[in-house]
């Protein structure tokens, strides 16, 4: 029963499925199996790491310049995670570099990663109990896993809406959307 | 001089930065639900894109691409704070309502993706029509999509009372944001594909 209500709670606040963000990127990775892995992998990491790096940024940022800093830094702080994960790749193996750095091209100024840390920050504005670490890496973490779930439900559907028997017009692109919508609708419901 | 000028101008219609690359959708999903949001989205969107790869432009070629990814959205942080300075002046309901996506805007895909892939790759002229052409295709998409959804979720159009008896209030829900922008795409394919035949047929 824990478990069903964990799972609800994660669909509820699914960042793709209530917010859009990583839309485009859920698509790319929704295509096969690897890159939905993959893809979603890197994702988590980079939510996580900068879910980290937004916590100290947003203990030091004075609230009076919360509204227009604060991007600016987590920009920064994604850029140094971004070359860290690109470096440490290069130096574990260049053949996993050569094959792994897209996802990280792909990863690093999503809207899915900044649009999380983005998340976290407001829901810590509105309520201080949020304001520690272990918090904001939890929150971290759910959005990570709240893409692979996001993926994967779209991976189960993305064979049909690619399929000839869709019309041209609505194969692809336009079914997903749709599709998601309706998705979305039923967690809208669940909330 | 034709092919230069419909390559130019693709992003308004035939490659639309929303309909066809589906790139900054999220936007046009939650916060497109009134013509009020929508202005204000696309006084951001504009000012942002079109400062950013500007300035983008004289970063030097031979840096790394992550390095050059880096520099870009630093770029467009720093042109986010006067533009946001400027929205709270002139759309201080829209910037509460828009939240999280209006700083979202500053690290969208075509500063972040597009410049490397697309833009720097052309003539200084043609990248410049060619980044308009790209900031109007989402912008004519923002609006009508504000416009409609405004319409159709709570029967007014820039706050001015229709006498529309056809309500539907999950227009200005997430879910119907994906319904809505799934529809108008595929009615845009639709479009795209009838004028690219034509077009065939006259050549012809």
């Amino acid at each position: 029963m824990h478990l069903i209500n964990d799972l609800i709670a994660l669909i509820a606040a699914n960042l793709i499925l209530t917010q859009a963000l990583g839309i485009s990127t859920i698509f790319i990775a929704a295509q096969s199996k690897k890159n939905l892995v993959l893809t979603a992998c890197t994702i988590t990491i980079f939510t996580m790491t900068g879910s980290a790096a937004a916590y100290f940024i947003d203990r030091t940022v004075p609230q009076e310049y919360n509204e227009s800093l604060t991007l600016l830094f987590y920009t920064l702080s994604i850029g140094i995670i971004y070359v860290v994960l690109l470096s440490v790749l290069y130096f574990i193996s260049r053949e996993k570099f050569d094959r792994l750095r897209k996802y990280i091209h792909l990863s690093a100024y999503n809207c899915a990663v900044m649009g999380t840390l983005f998340t976290i920050n407001s829901k810590a504005s509105a309520d201080s109990s949020l304001m520690s670490l272990p918090s904001y890496l939890a929150e971290g973490l759910y959005a990570g896993l709240g893409f692979i779930l996001a993926a994967f439900i779209l991976t189960a559907a993305y064979r049909r809406l690619n399929s000839s028997k869709v019309p041209a017009s609505f194969r692809g692109f336009p079914s997903m959307l749709v599709y998601l919508g309706i998705i979305s609708m039923a967690v809208y419901a669940l909330k | 001089m034709t092919v230069n000028r419909k390559t130019s101008f693709d992003g308004i219609f035939r490659d639309n930065t929303v309909l066809s690359s589906l790139m900054v959708i999220s936007p046009v999903i939650m916060c497109g639900d009134t013509l009020k949001n929508a202005e204000a989205l696309v006084y951001a969107f504009t000012a942002i894109t079109l400062l950013s790869v500007l300035i983008s432009s004289f970063v030097p070629k031979k840096l790394p691409y992550a390095a050059k990814i880096i520099i870009y959205a630093v770029i467009s942080s720093l042109v986010y704070i006067p533009v946001r300075l400027a929205a709270v002046e002139f759309y201080p309901n829209s910037i509460e309502r828009i939240g999280i996506y209006y700083p979202l805007l500053a690290v969208n895909s075509l500063i972040v993706v597009q410049t490397e892939t697309k833009f720097f790759r052309m003539k200084k002229s043609g990248m410049l029509a060619s980044l308009v052409s790209y900031i109007l295709g989402f912008d004519a998409v923002m609006l009508i999509t504000g416009i409609v959804r405004e319409f159709l979720a709570f029967g007014t159009i820039n706050n001015r009372i229709t006498d529309t008896e056809l309500i539907i209030s999950g227009f200005s829900q997430p879910f119907g944001g994906f319904i809505f922008l799934g529809l108008f795409c595929g009615l845009y394919r639709k479009l795209r594909s009838v004028t690219v035949n034509e077009n065939a047929k006259e050549k012809r």
